[in-house]
């Protein structure tokens, strides 16, 4: 082991030989599939027929049915025990808890968490925070109402767990939080990469320089984060930016090390499988895009097999400088549901923002809108500036943001600058992509 | 994984798996007792968490298998 023991919040797990972590692995997957059969109605049914027993392999476990968000609607969909009906995996007196998904692609799904379950991701966290450098002395501010939603909670439970003083931001608008900020002389942040950088732009509006603020490190959640944007942040701040990925039904799954040189996937605790896009049946090469199919191996109270989370990430390499043996990923390139195919050609919204935040400071807030013309599909991007600009300089940004989109995406955007302050600015998930072509009445006019 | 790191381990797995045998019988003299029911169970879900961590790996280096105890 090069690295001393502290560096690892499980220095035995987090330095095991790859065979044996899949060993683990998939002894654990048998347990929670025998235990999902057994307890929930949804696998129940579902998986009928299959002998826990039988599953002694990876290729075992990839025979097996995947589940995805609309079968999680289905189990609840109203029925007893509301809201959790047929996924509840313990009986309902044993809840402690529940958090739901945002609805930004249908119904809510509730998620029920035992104590025991709960402190499961909870302890996922605390590796989590530990890998980016969060220790005892941090003093935590989380600048939102976490309300429903998980990863903030999460994250206040495990930074408590570590140790670090855990300030909540909620209550407070962007101001009030900067003096919080400065008030409790807060070293670390959790946010959304949105949410952190309109805090440094108001920062700059109240004359303060977010730099001097005195955050050492910021992990980042809710929303993905491509490396330009983790970068802006970093400067914005003068702190280490961090990532991770996951989500309300399987908890995080993967997250940045201090290297920061793409996300490792937080194993025993779950098995992952990077799947191909068009079958889901083949796991995908190194440095290959997939889809993250995930099974968190330790849930009772809401156990999820094989769930189809439609996060599209790059493969990665399994050997990282920090000494950690898991599997990584190189990076997340956003959700299977923004994929898009606009003039035959495959878009995502991350790559945008990739443009946007390495090459044009300029440019504080944004937006894409896709809608039909005619037959044609057309594509369109409101930059917003970071001030005021005289027309021929304007002219020039526009023409050269129009040029680097079309370079990047293969597509040709309308660019149309607006004011400062003129887009939404977002706390939790951003809403910068439309794509009207799939709404009624989505047609240009 | 060293010899010296093997004992440490197991060591640590026979402490858990005894919090776990201990906090299950408290549970059990104290049910219908919410301070010793609840408080035990707290104790117990921790537990579970140092089995994932710990005694998973030391199952795998003796051929044993740690059970889940039941909700």
């Amino acid at each position: 082991m090069g690295s001393s023991r502290s560096d690892y919040w499980n220095p035995f797990v987090e330095t095991l030989p790859r065979q044996k972590l899949r060993r683990i692995q998939i002894r654990n997957f048998r347990k929670i599939f025998s235990y999902a059969k057994e307890h929930s109605a949804l696998y129940g049914e579902k998986y009928r027929g299959i002998d826990p027993g039988d599953v002694k392999s990876v290729e075992d476990i990839r025979r097996i049915p995947i589940v995805d968000k609309e079968d999680l609607r289905g189990a609840q969909d109203g029925r007893e025990p509301f809201p959790f009906g047929n996924l509840l995996g313990v009986p309902p007196g044993e809840i402690s808890t529940f958090r739901q998904t945002s609805g930004t692609t249908g119904t809510p799904v509730y998620v029920p968490e035992s104590w025991e379950s709960w402190q499961w991701r909870v302890e996922v966290w605390c590796h989590i925070l530990w890998m980016a450098g969060f220790r005892e002395t941090d003093r935590v501010f989380i600048p939102f109402g976490y309300n429903v939603y998980v990863a903030f909670w999460e994250g206040h439970y495990a930074a408590e767990k570590l140790g670090c003083t855990v300030i909540p931001g909620g209550a407070l608008d962007t101001k009030g939080r900067l003096n919080k900020i400065r008030e409790v002389k807060a070293t670390a942040l959790l946010n959304t990469p949105t949410y952190g950088l309109h805090l440094a732009e108001t920062a700059r509006s109240m004359g303060l320089s977010s730099r001097e603020m005195g955050i050492r490190r910021i992990l980042c959640a809710g929303e993905p984060l491509p490396d330009a944007t983790r970068k802006r942040l970093e400067e914005s701040w003068a702190a280490e930016v961090y990532d991770h990925i996951g989500g309300t039904e399987p908890c995080a799954w993967a997250a940045m090390c201090g290297e920061r040189k793409g996300l490792h996937i937080m194993e025993p605790f779950f098995l992952v499988e990077i799947l191909d896009m068009e079958t889901l049946s083949r796991e995908v090469n190194e440095g290959e895009l997939g889809i993250a199919v995930v099974t968190p191996l330790g849930r009772r109270s809401f156990p999820l097999i094989r769930f189809n989370t439609k996060d599209v990430v790059r493969k990665g390499k399994g050997d990282c400088a920090c000494g950690r043996t898991s599997m990584m990923i190189q990076g997340v390139v956003g959700r299977a549901d923004d994929l898009r195919k606009i003039r035959g050609v495959l878009f995502t919204p991350v790559s945008v923002e990739e443009v946007l935040r390495e090459e044009f400071p300029q440019v504080t807030e944004y937006e894409i809108i896709v809608q039909r013309r005619g037959i044609m599909d057309e594509i369109s991007l409101k930059a917003e500036l970071r001030e005021e600009m005289g027309d021929s300089v304007l002219k020039d940004l526009v023409k050269r943001i129009s040029e680097r989109l079309k370079m990047k995406t293969n597509l040709r955007f309308l660019v149309a600058p607006v004011k400062p302050g003129a887009l939404p600015r977002y706390t939790l998930k951003s809403k910068r992509f439309r794509d009207l072509r799939e709404m009624r009445g989505g047609e240009a006019e | 994984m060293s010899g010296k790191n093997t004992r440490l381990l197991t060591e640590m797995d026979a402490r858990i798996k005894g919090i776990e045998n201990l906090a299950g019988e408290l549970k059990d003299l104290g049910k219908g007792i919410p301070v010793i029911e609840k408080n035990a169970r707290c104790i117990l879900s921790f537990v579970f968490a140092l089995k994932f961590g710990i005694s998973d790996v030391v199952d795998l280096e003796t051929g044993g298998d740690n059970q889940w105890e039941k909700q």
